[in-house]
C-alpha cells in the first residue's frame, strides 16, 4: 500500500529526469510515451494503494464497528526519514494514504494519463516536444506531491511545485508575449497564496513545534489564532483555485497548450484548494466562521464567472469561466462542511472539464489554432465524434440526469440549505442561479459552434487530421474515456439513495452534521437545479439558435461583463500603477542620486584619504623604529601620568 | 638573597636596552641594527630574569627563555635578508632601501 504511493509518486518524477537528461538523444516520439507511461505507472500504483486503503475500509466497517472495537483509522503514513529537525521541530519526508489521499491520486494520475496520452497527438510536431513532457510529468509529480504529502510542509512543497509547473506550462509558448505576461500573472498571485498558507504554518509550528496533520486537530489554539490559520490556508486555497478575489489569472493562463488547460487548468491543480478544504478540515471547524467565508466566496464566485463567462468568445476562456464558476460549486460545499459532496464534484468536474477542454482543444486544432466561437458554427457536420462528446460533457456540466454533474452538483446545493440558516438559504439560491447561468452559457457555446451548416471559415480551414478525420487515435481515445466517465462517473452516489463516497470519506473528512440534508431537501433541490439548468439551455436555444430571439440590449451590463466587473482593471490601479510609481520615483530620488552617485563618490573620496595618509609611510626603517619607540614612550608617561 | 640588588639589575637592563635602541635608529648598516636588536632584547631579558628573582616566580625565566627562542628565529630571518641584500648587490645602507615609500 505505502510501496504503491511511493511509486506513484516518483514514476512520474523519474520520467522527468530521464527526458531532461536525455536531450536530443531520445526521439520525440520516445519521450512523450516515456511521460505517458510514467503517468500510467503511477496510476497503477495509486490503484494498488487505493485496494490497501479499501481492504483497511472494510476491516474497519465490518469488525470493528459491528463487533464495537476500536480500530485505527484507515490509512498510513510512512516516514522515509527526518526531513528536517530543529530542536524539537521535527519534519519527516512523510506521504499520507488515507481515503482522500488516494482518490486524489486516482483522479491526477487517472485523469492525468488520459490528458498526456491526448497530448501526443496534439502537441505531434512542436518543436520542443520533449520539454513540454518532462513538464507535464513534473506537473503530476508535483500534484502527486501535493496531494500525498504526509504533514502540512510536504502539502506546501507540493503546492508550490504545482504552481511553478503551470508558470512553465502556461509559459510554454514562450516566444508569445501574452504567454509569458499570462505565466508571471499566474505565478505571482499563486505566490501571495503560498506566502499566507506558509504564514499559517508559522502559527502552528509557534503553538505545536508541529506541522502533521493530527496537530489541526488539537484545543491548543484560541479562537482568533484558529481564525488567524484558516485563513492563511484559505488565502492559499482561494489563490491556487482561482476565487474571488484571486481569480484573474485562471482565463489568462489558457494561453497554454490546450492540454495544460485540461489538466492544470480544469482537472487537478486549480480544485486544490478544496482538497485543501477537505484536508484541513479540522482547524476550518474550529474557525467556522472562516469557513463559511470560504462558502460565501465560493457562492460569489459562481455567480461572478457564470455571468462573465456569457459574454466570452474565445471557446478555452468560456470553459475557464465554467471552471472557476464550478470550484466555486466545490467551495460552497466543502465550506459548508459536506467535504465529501465537495470532493465529488471534484471527481466528476475533472472528468467533464477535462473532457469539455479536450474536445475544444479537437476543435481547435482542425481549424488551425482558432479558438473565436463566432467562426465556429456548424463545426459538428464535419466533426461528429466531437460534437457528441462534448454534449455529453455539457450536459453532464448543466447536471442534466443521468449525466455525472447532476449527482455531484445537487448534493452540495442541498447541503447548504440543509443549515437552515438565512445564509444557507442565500447559498442555496446562488446554487439555483449559478445551474441557470451554467445551462445558459454552456449551450450558447453548444449553439454557437456545433449545430447547423458549417459557416464559411469552418468550411474554408477545417482539414482532416488522422485515420478517422477528427484526430490521431492518441487524442479520440482519452476523449472517448473521459466521455463515458462524464455520464456515468456520477452514478457512483446518490445521496439520497446510496453514498459509497461519503462512506469512503468518512475517517478522513468526515461531513457535518449541520450540513446533512434531509432525503425530501435533495428531491426538491434536484428539482429546482434540473429546472434551473433547462431553463437555461432552453434560453440558450432560444437566442442562440436558429430563432434568435433578440434580447433586450443592456450595453452597460454588457460592459460590465465583457471587461470582467472590472477587477484587472481595478488591480492595475490599486497593485500595480502604484507599485510602479513607486518605484519610478524611487528610481528618480535614491537610485540615481544615492546608489549610482555614490558609489563613485564613495571611491574618489578614499583615494583622497588614501593619498594623504600614504606620506606616513616613508620606506626608511628608522623613521618606523622611531615613532615605535616615541609611541611606547608616551603609552609608558600616559601610564604614569595616570598613576 | 645576596648580591646586588633587584634595582641594579633594571639599571643595566634599562642601560642595555637605551644603547640598544639608539643604535637601531642612529645606525644604518641593517647588521649594526640586528645587533643593536639583540641588546634591546638581552635588556629585557634580563629585567624578566631580575623580577624572577625578586618574585621568587620561575614564570620571568620561562618568559625569558622564550624571548631567547624569539630573537634566535629573528636573527635567522634578519641575516637571511641581509645575505640577500648583499648577494643583489644592494647597498647595506637601511636608508637607502626605503623603496616601500608611499
Amino acid at each position: 500500500m505505502t510501496a504503491g504511493s511511493w511509486l506513484c509518486l516518483l514514476s512520474p518524477l523519474a520520467a522527468t529526469i530521464v527526458i531532461l537528461l536525455g536531450g536530443t538523444r531520445l526521439t520525440r516520439r520516445a519521450a512523450a510515451w516515456i511521460s505517458t507511461a510514467s503517468v500510467f505507472v503511477a496510476f497503477g500504483g495509486a490503484v494498488w494503494a487505493f485496494f490497501g486503503v479499501h481492504a483497511q475500509h472494510v476491516i474497519q466497517n465490518y469488525s470493528c464497528i459491528d463487533f464495537g472495537l476500536r480500530c485505527q483509522a484507515p490509512g498510513e503514513l510512512t516516514t522515509a526519514w527526518t526531513w528536517l529537525a530543529s530542536g524539537n521541530f521535527h519534519v519527516g519526508l512523510q506521504l499520507l494514504v488515507d481515503p482522500l489521499s488516494t482518490v486524489m491520486m486516482l483522479i491526477v494520475s487517472g485523469v492525468g494519463g488520459l490528458i498526456v496520452l491526448y497530448s501526443i497527438g496534439y502537441m505531434d510536431g512542436d518543436p520542443e516536444e520533449r520539454r513540454y513532457f518532462a513538464y507535464i510529468a513534473f506537473f503530476v509529480f508535483s500534484m502527486l506531491m501535493l496531494v500525498e504529502g504526509g504533514n502540512l510542509l510536504m502539502l506546501l512543497v507540493g503546492w508550490g511545485l504545482v504552481g511553478l509547473s503551470s508558470y512553465l506550462l502556461i509559459g510554454f509558448w514562450h516566444e508569445r508575449t501574452s504567454a509569458v505576461r499570462a505565466a508571471k500573472k499566474a505565478f505571482v498571485m499563486n505566490a501571495f497564496g503560498d506566502a499566507t498558507m506558509a504564514l499559517a504554518l508559522f502559527i502552528l509550528i509557534a503553538h505545536y513545534h508541529s506541522l502533521s496533520f493530527g496537530v489541526l486537530g488539537g484545543s491548543g489554539l484560541s479562537t482568533s489564532t484558529a481564525n488567524w490559520v484558516a485563513l492563511g490556508l484559505l488565502g492559499g486555497a482561494v489563490a491556487k483555485s482561482a476565487q474571488i478575489p484571486l481569480q484573474t489569472w485562471l482565463p489568462d493562463a489558457m494561453e497554454g497548450p490546450t492540454p495544460v488547460s485540461a489538466l492544470i487548468h480544469a482537472a487537478t491543480m486549480v480544485t486544490a484548494g478544496v482538497y485543501l478544504i477537505a484536508r484541513t478540515h479540522a482547524i476550518f471547524e474550529q474557525a467556522r466562521t472562516i469557513e463559511l467565508i470560504a462558502a460565501g466566496i465560493g457562492a460569489l464566485t459562481l455567480l461572478v464567472a457564470g455571468l462573465i463567462a456569457l459574454v466570452q468568445t474565445d471557446i478555452k476562456r468560456v470553459i475557464a469561466y465554467s471552471t472557476m464558476s464550478q470550484i466555486g460549486y466545490m467551495f460552497l460545499g466543502a465550506g459548508v462542511g459536506a467535504y465529501s459532496s465537495g470532493m465529488f464534484h471534484l471527481m466528476t468536474h475533472a472528468f467533464f472539464k477535462a473532457l469539455l477542454f479536450m474536445t475544444a482543444g479537437l476543435a481547435i486544432h482542425a481549424l488551425s489554432g482558432e479558438q473565436d466561437i463566432r467562426k465556429m458554427r456548424g463545426l459538428g457536420k464535419v466533426m461528429p465524434f466531437t460534437k457528441w462528446c462534448f454534449l455529453a460533457g455539457a450536459l453532464a456540466l448543466v447536471g442534466i440526469p443521468p449525466f455525472s454533474g447532476f449527482f455531484s452538483k445537487d448534493s452540495i446545493v442541498a447541503a447548504t440549505a440543509a443549515l437552515g440558516t438565512w445564509y444557507g438559504w442565500v447559498f442555496w439560491l446562488c446554487g439555483i442561479a449559478g445551474a441557470l447561468l451554467t445551462g445558459l452559457y454552456t449551450f450558447r457555446l453548444w449553439f454557437l459552434v456545433f449545430p447547423g451548416e458549417p459557416s464559411a471559415f469552418v468550411a474554408e480551414h477545417h482539414h482532416k487530421h488522422g485515420r478517422w478525420g477528427e484526430g490521431p487515435w492518441t487524442m479520440l481515445v482519452p476523449v472517448g474515456v473521459l466521455a463515458v466517465l462524464a455520464t456515468v462517473g456520477g452514478w457512483l452516489q446518490w445521496s439520497p439513495l446510496w453514498h459509497p463516497f461519503t462512506k469512503w470519506l468518512q475517517y478522513a473528512a468526515p461531513t457535518l452534521a449541520a450540513a446533512e440534508p434531509s432525503n425530501t431537501l435533495e428531491y426538491v433541490t434536484s428539482a429546482a437545479t434540473v429546472l434551473a439548468g433547462v431553463a437555461g439551455i432552453a434560453l440558450a436555444w432560444a437566442i442562440y439558435a436558429e430563432k434568435r430571439v433578440a434580447i433586450p440590449q443592456l450595453p452597460a451590463v454588457q460592459r460590465l461583463l465583457e471587461n470582467k466587473f472590472y477587477f484587472d482593471a481595478a488591480y492595475d490601479r490599486l497593485f500595480y500603477a502604484p507599485a510602479s510609481a513607486l518605484s519610478v520615483a524611487l528610481r528618480r530620488e535614491i537610485e540615481e542620486p544615492v546608489i549610482l552617485q555614490g558609489g563613485p563618490d564613495l571611491g574618489q573620496t578614499t583615494l583622497d584619504a588614501g593619498g594623504v595618509v600614504r606620506r606616513i609611510q616613508t620606506g626608511l626603517l628608522r623613521t618606523y623604529v622611531f615613532f615605535l619607540a616615541a609611541g611606547a614612550a608616551a603609552l609608558v608617561l600616559a601610564f604614569l601620568i595616570a598613576k | 638573597m645576596s648580591g646586588p640588588g633587584t634595582t641594579w639589575y633594571l639599571v643595566l637592563a634599562a642601560f642595555l636596552f637605551g644603547i640598544g635602541a639608539l643604535g637601531v635608529l642612529i645606525r644604518r648598516n641593517p647588521l649594526i641594527v640586528l645587533l643593536s636588536l639583540e641588546l634591546m632584547l638581552n635588556g629585557g631579558n634580563l629585567a624578566l630574569i631580575a623580577f624572577s628573582r625578586h618574585f621568587a616566580d620561575g614564570a620571568g625565566q620561562i618568559f625569558g627563555l622564550a624571548v631567547m627562542a624569539v630573537a634566535a628565529s629573528e636573527v635567522c630571518v634578519g641575516l637571511g635578508l641581509v645575505v640577500a641584500i648583499n648577494r643583489k648587490k644592494l647597498p647595506l645602507d637601511v636608508d637607502r632601501l626605503s623603496e616601500l615609500r608611499g
